[in-house]
């Protein structure tokens, strides 16, 4: 009798993984539809940027009926992010396993070395924003021409920004300039931190993207001095010129937002996915609750789109190395 | 007055039935998995966060306050009950905690951790109230260099935990300086000592390190005395609650260290950066100077003083840290870049402008700290006749159920198996550095302050170029510089002037 009941047991097991065990598949019907749960995965700890947004896609995507699986979103942070990056690129059930990805990560991933573009497959870019230069409303400087003007006559200049696509953004501006050796660059855990060293005067400009800076521009302590992009933003921020109105060739790193999906992703999947996101950036919750509340712009790119532009930043990261 | 209005108004709106059972909730869970060892207020808060969402924003961030609270006071439980402190702070009050409850008070040190966290805490809120944005603006003035200052006078309280050998501390330090460096230097980027693994490039996490280096060592000497059929004395002294109450004498020993340390972890916390570890380890340290002789028993051997002092100056940090969060937007500490980003999920946007824009906000969130820290001691008060029995439970069974905790809280710092090996590993060396006679608390001390330092200096020295004057040019630097030298200079010039005189 307690033969049989194990027996029993062991088949129904038997039976479940094989179920289970199979990420996606063609249906009778010719659609692709998941099968199980969908693994997200988000390289940084939860509170973080790629995990806000990890959690509105997921949230819009099940609250919509726009994808019927369950997500599961797991915060991996070990390994700078590494590992994450690494488990998505070697996944088994690919066509369900998904990783949030951003320009910074990239930078990240360029940096720790060992994964490339290659061992992933691009599925969609879904918001970009691009970054200022700041000073302090009682600093030293108050305009990008004053600055210029200190550095030819031999002051150094300290620029605080964070580790990853700040970073980059800051070395192809000094390429453009030509100062290379009359700024400094000094690395901050977040945006957060490069502001506030900002507010202390204890650097003289801060990159930053908007978002983390509005409130601070809003209430007059910080000024925006030099737009990183081809055209001007939107107010507060658009005192600021871009580097062509100052008589230098434009400089931008767009950061953009987006979803990559492991290696050996089907190409059926890859189609759901990116049209599965792609209803997801056109609802209204999308709109209200992630794109305006951190003053982004609406960019939806498909998988083409998105791999050219991902592909096109990591050679430039991949030059600075 | 205008601000004790804004206050009053904030209270109404805390007030209310429901916001006040958010925080009756948000109190008992935060004081339950704060209490946890290896999950501390960090983990804590991150875990609980998500209970938050199913209410309106207001409800929700003063409940979110509440489990920030409660699990600041919850932090000190497993340091002094079971010597395995949840989060950094906490090694401080493990020191003279546990050695009370050794001695058989484990409930007296449970009040006294109570009491002086209440004390610290709303010595920590009505500076906030009164003069938050003002010394939110002044904490940055605290540039690299400044912090680099700061930061040595800090390190100085490593001395008072190397004891009697000042070599083996020593070389503690330096390893967990080492322990320190592994991983990416923020600064320039390069990957140092990853040893080829890319597990390694995100560096050591703090709290499995503490989990293994103390948790699991005090796992396994509890093995050797079941093994051994020793009894613990203090295991089977009679526990009655009268005794935790505490003498007159006792309280008056603990009020004054927690108000001068609820005072300095106030201010610690209000700097950009610094945090509750550097409170404490500060507050402990001055202590140490100003109770100099006059206690009953030295620090670090079952004192009140220290004790009130490492969890007023903690809790004091904790209110503190809510100035640059809510005046600035910055976060102070890890756990209150959890609750930063808790507050914008709710579309909240510290900053300058919110006591502008969302005051009923702002002040609803001060009022419900007010009422937490209340609600919090009322709990915590409570529970001390049942607390102070978890030193009674059979050995059989307090083995497995703290390695099981050990494992959780190792795990959920970076849900994966990393901080669980590191953990392990962790146990192994802190066994052998107890067989090696090694003292273990200078390596954490060193390991949390050294990377701060390091990025400080490295940062001082970039913005200056190299110059050295970059530390005596500036009034605040020259402030902590002085105090580094007297609390240096001090105890060595007293050596010789003590072997000169000998030697007459």
């Amino acid at each position: 009798m307690k033969k049989n009941v194990i027996l029993t047991v062991l088949v129904f097991l038997l039976a479940a993984t094989a179920v289970f065990a199979q990420g996606g598949k063609e249906a009778d019907d010719g659609q692709f539809h998941i099968d199980g749960n969908v693994d997200f995965y988000v390289s940084s700890s939860s509170g973080g940027g790629s995990d806000i947004i990890t959690r509105t896609i997921t949230d819009i995507a099940s609250k919509n009926g726009i994808v019927d699986a369950p997500f599961i979103v797991y915060n991996q942070p070990d390994g700078n992010g590494q590992i994450s990056r690494r488990t998505v690129s070697t996944a088994r059930n690919a066509d369900s396993t998904l990783l949030c990805f951003s320009s910074g990560d990239l930078t990240a991933m360029i940096q720790n070395g060992g994964l490339t573009l290659d061992d992933f497959r691009p599925l969609v870019i879904l918001a970009a924003d691009k970054h200022l230069c700041f000073v302090n409303a009682d600093g030293k400087y108050s305009s990008f021409e004053e600055i210029m003007q200190a550095v030819q006559n031999g002051q150094k200049i300290n620029i605080g920004g964070t580790m990853s696509d700040e970073r980059v953004v800051f070395n192809m501006l000094c390429e453009e300039l030509g100062t290379k050796d009359s700024f400094t660059y000094i690395t901050y855990g977040s945006a957060s931190e490069s502001i506030a060293a900002l507010l202390g005067n204890h650097v003289d400009i801060a990159i930053s993207k908007p978002a983390a800076a509005n409130q601070y521009v809003v209430a007059g302590d910080i000024v925006p001095v030099l737009a990183l992009s081809t055209t001007r933003f939107s107010t507060p921020f658009d005192t600021a010129p871009t580097l062509s109105e100052l008589g230098y060739n434009d400089v931008e790193y767009p950061m953009w937002r987006g979803v990559i999906g492991a290696k050996n992703m089907s190409d059926e999947a890859v189609a759901f996915w990116a049209d599965a996101f792609k209803k997801v950036s056109e609802t209204e919750d999308w709109q209200k609750n992630y794109l305006e509340r951190n003053l982004l712009v609406s960019q939806y790119m498909g998988p083409e789109e998105a791999s050219a532009v991902m592909y096109e930043a990591q050679a430039a990261a991949q030059a600075q190395n | 007055m205008e601000t004790l209005s804004m206050l009053m108004e904030g209270f109404s709106v805390a007030l209310s039935f429901q916001n006040i059972l958010a925080a009756l909730a948000g109190g008992i869970l935060g004081l339950i998995v704060g209490a946890m060892p290896g999950i501390g207020s960090l983990a804590g808060c991150a875990l609980l966060l998500p209970l938050t969402f199913h209410f309106n924003p207001t409800t929700a961030i003063i409940m979110l306050g509440s489990i920030y609270y409660a699990n600041m006071f919850g932090g000190a439980f497993s340091a002094i009950l079971i010597n395995i402190p949840g989060d950094a702070p906490a090694i401080m009050t493990a020191l003279d905690g546990f050695s009370m409850t050794k001695k058989g008070h484990p409930g007296k040190a449970l009040f006294i951790s109570n009491y002086s966290s209440f004390v610290g805490g709303l010595i920590g809120m009505v500076i906030l109230v009164f003069l938050g944005p003002a010394l939110a603006s002044f904490g940055l003035n605290f540039g690299p260099s400044e912090m680099t200052m700061l930061m040595l006078v800090a390190m100085t309280s490593i001395s008072w935990l190397v004891g009697d050998n000042p070599i083996t501390g020593i070389i503690a330090s330096c390893l967990g300086m080492m322990i320190s460096t592994l991983g990416i230097d923020i600064v320039s980027g390069q990957i140092r000592y990853n040893f080829g693994s890319i597990w390694l490039l995100g560096g050591i996490n703090f709290i499995p390190l503490v989990i293994g280096f103390i948790g699991m060592t005090q796992l396994f000497d509890l093995v050797k005395q079941d093994m051994s059929g020793e009894k613990l004395s203090y295991v089977d002294a009679k526990i009655r609650f009268r005794d935790t109450l505490l003498t007159k004498d006792e309280l008056k020993r603990a009020t004054r260290p927690s108000i001068t340390a609820g005072l300095m972890g106030t201010f610690v916390g209000f700097l950009p950066g610094a945090g509750a570890t550097a409170a404490s380890f500060l507050a402990y340290a001055a202590e140490k100077k100003i109770s100099n002789g006059k206690t009953l028993v030295p620090l670090g051997e079952g004192a009140i003083e220290g004790l009130a002092a490492s969890e007023s100056a903690n809790n004091g940090a904790a209110a503190g840290a809510f100035g640059p969060l809510l005046a600035l937007g910055i976060p102070g500490s890890g756990t209150t870049a959890v609750l930063l980003g808790g507050l914008m999920m709710w579309g909240l946007n510290p900053g300058p402008m919110l006591f502008t824009t969302n005051p009923d906000f702002a002040w609803g969130l001060i009022a419900s700290l007010f009422i937490s820290n209340i609600l919090s001691l009322a709990i915590s008060l409570g529970c001390i006749p049942w607390l102070q029995k978890i030193v009674r439970v059979p050995i059989g069974v307090m083995i497995p159920s703290i390695l099981m905790i050990c494992f959780i809280g190792a795990y959920s710092t970076s849900n994966s198996m990393f901080g669980v090996v590191i953990m392990l590993i962790g146990g192994f060396l802190g066994y052998i550095f107890g067989k090696c006679s090694l003292p273990t608390s200078p390596l954490l001390l060193a390991f949390v302050l050294s990377s701060t330092l390091e990025i400080n200096l490295r940062r001082a020295f970039l913005t200056s170029n190299g110059n050295i004057a970059v530390f005596l040019k500036r009034p605040i630097t020259d402030v902590f510089l002085v105090i580094f030298l007297i609390m240096v200079l001090v105890p060595v010039g007293r050596a010789i002037y003590k072997k000169v005189k000998e030697n007459k």
